[in-house]
């Protein structure tokens, strides 16, 4: 029941492609180990999916990253999976996954041709289970972001990564099946992210990522039962940023490697508070799903802010605001 | 009935009526979805769009209507197809993600679409406050949307184009099927729309499906009407020897659970249109799980690329 339409009719979406423009003398790039990225910013995991390449200029970001593989299959968690209350979003998606072999048999093949790097990222129930699953993807992807924001079964799910002995555990095995850069994806509730981030570098991480999703427990607001069908889910969106913006502010005091920034960003002046208190680069999760083009936006947003600061570079900006 | 004269006994006696019934409407689609097979037209691609809004206006007692201008979408939206709607920031309010709603109409002359919503919780009081002349961020046409699948011929003649089709919404998921009537009416399919409602001015479609020159069996709750064992014994009397060639249902679980029973007695395809919480609207975030039961090591079905439209058929026994 198609109405082919007489002629295409344009829409705002076209025009934002169109409007990309070249900033020559603004250099955005960045080093995660042997991986440059034309630009810092790449959307969270879990918040992006190559069927995004149709409405946003995909080609721009610095990266792409994928939702978290595991080694087997996983149907994810009962509904609802996801709702929002005034303080954000909650998610408890469970994280549903075709395993590794599921993974490049159906979706690497969509992000590959996106043109950008792409990070894929690696999740497991124990330290043990992370080695597995990189052998598994047989080297697809630029590099891998080790999710370690999941319940240890080895340890009454503990998160592993709020354990910077299994965080070292992990990484160390995960070096052994690759050269590729490895990213390490820290939770919040951890005693000490600073430990955490050295603990990852220690064992050879290229760079890490503060942070994931805040654990929390929404509640109806009528008979106040759970809303979600795992009852408790992960805290994204804008309210977490200043949570988010200190735990990288030590975790960049830290360690040398780079700090990739990742919670409530929504427009360029967020990305630069991270970037400000030490980030190297960001990722945009849920701002995405209001605001589809919202990584596209601060990318040209920050190209701008550089060339109208006569700037090279966001440090060098940094630097000039601080003169 | 929740009024301060209540007392508690009575208000926790409404509350749990309230609760059962939702819990039996979730019930009632138990074993009753499945993902329809690969659909014959291709789907639209989505865009998204900055749609100005030329029409906002407060639609009987419960509900708003809200005329979009956006050609792309108005001229590839199939029925059945849903947008997502991003609401702009209100006097204190943040709404993070987009809520879907149902493309109630097309226009492609105009191109212009029509959505209606009833203010229930944050994001759609928000969504009230946004004045004609301003935009809206609208991502679409999302989804799969209903279709009128061949019916089985006579004796061995093969299938034929469908030529009648009971139509069934209630409350704001009479939306979901309009763009069904819209079809119906262009290809001179003979549509049978029951309205279900609380009441007569909470009644959404009739003056479309009046424009469209749809059948229309208004049904309410304050009347008794639009009780299940009342409507379904109507529906048989009306097509005693006859039945539709489809039947297309969405806005509640036991709706769609008697139109499965019909389709069942019928010999006829019964299609549902599901809601479901989301963020994407595009397939990448998985919130959106339909509810079938799947292998727990397998994800079942989501509804914003799966369906929202799915097939409803009586489990075996
Ligand atoms: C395919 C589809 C089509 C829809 N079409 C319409 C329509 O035409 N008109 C209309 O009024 N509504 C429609 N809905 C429901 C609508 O998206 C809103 O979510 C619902 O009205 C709740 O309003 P709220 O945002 O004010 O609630 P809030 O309390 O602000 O919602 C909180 C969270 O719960 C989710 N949520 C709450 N109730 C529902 C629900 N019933 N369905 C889905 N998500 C819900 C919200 O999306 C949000 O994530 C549709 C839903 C789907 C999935
Ligand atoms: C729907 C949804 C799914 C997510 N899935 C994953 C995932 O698979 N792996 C992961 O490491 N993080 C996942 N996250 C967490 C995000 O990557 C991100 O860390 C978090 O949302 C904070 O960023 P934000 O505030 O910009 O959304 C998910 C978040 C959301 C909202
Ligand atoms: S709403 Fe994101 S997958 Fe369906």
């Amino acid at each position: 029941m198609t109405i082919a339409p007489p002629m295409p009719p344009t829409d705002a979406r076209r025009a934002f492609f169109d409007a990309r423009r070249a900033f020559e003398a603004v250099n955005l790039s960045v080093r995660i180990g042997s991986l440059t990225l034309a630009n810092p910013v790449m959307p969270a995991s879990g918040c992006f999916g190559p069927a995004l390449g149709r409405l946003i200029p995909v080609a721009e970001l610095g990266a792409v990253v994928t939702k978290t593989v595991f080694g087997t299959p996983r149907g994810g968690n009962a509904a609802h999976r996801l709702t929002e209350l005034r303080a954000g979003m909650v998610n408890s998606v469970g994280i549903p996954s075709r395993g590794a072999a599921g993974y490049l048999a159906a979706q690497h093949p969509l992000y590959l041709a996106l043109g950008v790097p792409v990070i894929v990222s690696v999740g497991g129930h124990r330290p043990g289970e992370y080695a597995p699953v990189v052998r598994g993807l047989r080297g697809a992807g630029d590099a891998y972001e080790l999710n370690v924001s999941c319940p240890n079964l080895d340890r009454h799910g503990t998160d592993i990564g709020s354990d910077p002995d299994a965080i070292g555990t992990v990484v160390q095995a995960v070096r052994r099946e690759t050269d590729k850069p490895l990213i390490v994806k820290l939770p919040v509730l951890v005693s000490s992210i600073a430990d955490c981030a050295q603990a990852a570098e220690a064992a050879g991480a290229d760079a890490v990522c503060v942070a994931n999703s805040i654990p929390a427990l929404p509640l109806t607001a009528d008979t106040r039962s759970p809303v979600l069908g795992n009852v408790i889910g992960g805290l994204s969106g804008p309210n977490i940023r200043p949570v988010v913006l200190r735990l990288v502010w030590l975790a960049a005091r830290a360690v040398d490697i780079p700090v990739i920034a990742c919670g409530g960003i929504e427009t360029a002046d967020d990305a630069l508070d991270y970037f400000s208190v030490g980030a190297r680069a960001v990722q945009v999760g849920t701002a995405s799903f209001g605001r589809p083009f919202a990584m596209v936006e601060i990318i040209r947003a920050l190209q701008e802010r550089c060339e109208g600061a006569a700037a090279a570079d966001i440090a060098e900006l940094i630097e000039l605001w601080r003169a | 009935m929740t009024g301060t004269t209540a007392t508690v006994a009575e208000r926790l006696a409404v509350l749990r009526r309230q609760q059962a019934f939702a819990a039996a409407d979730e019930a009632a689609l138990a074993g009753l979805i499945a993902v329809r097979p690969p659909e014959r037209m291709p789907r639209p691609d989505p865009v998204w769009d900055d749609a100005a809004v030329l029409v906002h206006e407060v639609v009987g007692e419960r509900y708003r209507r809200l005329v979009l201008a956006s050609a792309t979408i108005a001229t590839t939206a199939l029925a059945g197809q849903f947008l997502m709607i991003t609401v702009p920031p209100a006097l204190g309010e943040r709404i993070l993600l987009p809520r879907p709603m149902a493309i109630h109409r097309r226009h492609p002359e105009q191109g212009t679409v029509e959505v209606i919503y009833g203010v229930a919780g944050r994001g759609t009081t928000a969504l009230v406050d946004v004045g004609v002349g301003e935009r809206l961020l609208v991502t679409g046409p999302l989804g799969r949307g209903f279709e009128f699948p061949d019916a089985a011929g006579p004796d061995a003649a093969g299938p034929r184009p469908a030529r009648t089709a009971l139509m069934i919404g209630r409350g704001v998921g009479v939306c979901a099927i309009m763009g069904s009537v819209e079809d119906a009416a262009r290809l001179g399919i003979d549509a049978t729309v029951v309205l279900s409602g609380r009441s007569r001015a909470n009644l959404i479609g009739s003056a479309d499906c009046a424009e469209l020159g749809a059948t229309v069996i208004p049904v309410t709750d304050d009347d008794g009407s639009s009780a299940l064992a009342a409507l379904g014994e109507r529906l048989r009397g009306l097509f005693a020897g006859a039945p539709p060639d489809v039947i297309l249902v969405c806005g509640a679980g036991v709706l769609a659970r008697l139109a499965a029973e019909l389709g069942a007695e019928w010999g006829v395809p019964v299609q549902v249109s599901l809601e479901a919480h989301m963020a994407c609207g595009l397939g990448y975030c998985h919130g959106c799980a339909a509810p079938v039961a799947t292998d727990p090591a397998v994800e079942g079905p989501l509804v914003c690329v799966d369906g929202p439209v799915f097939d409803a058929v009586l489990p075996a026994g």
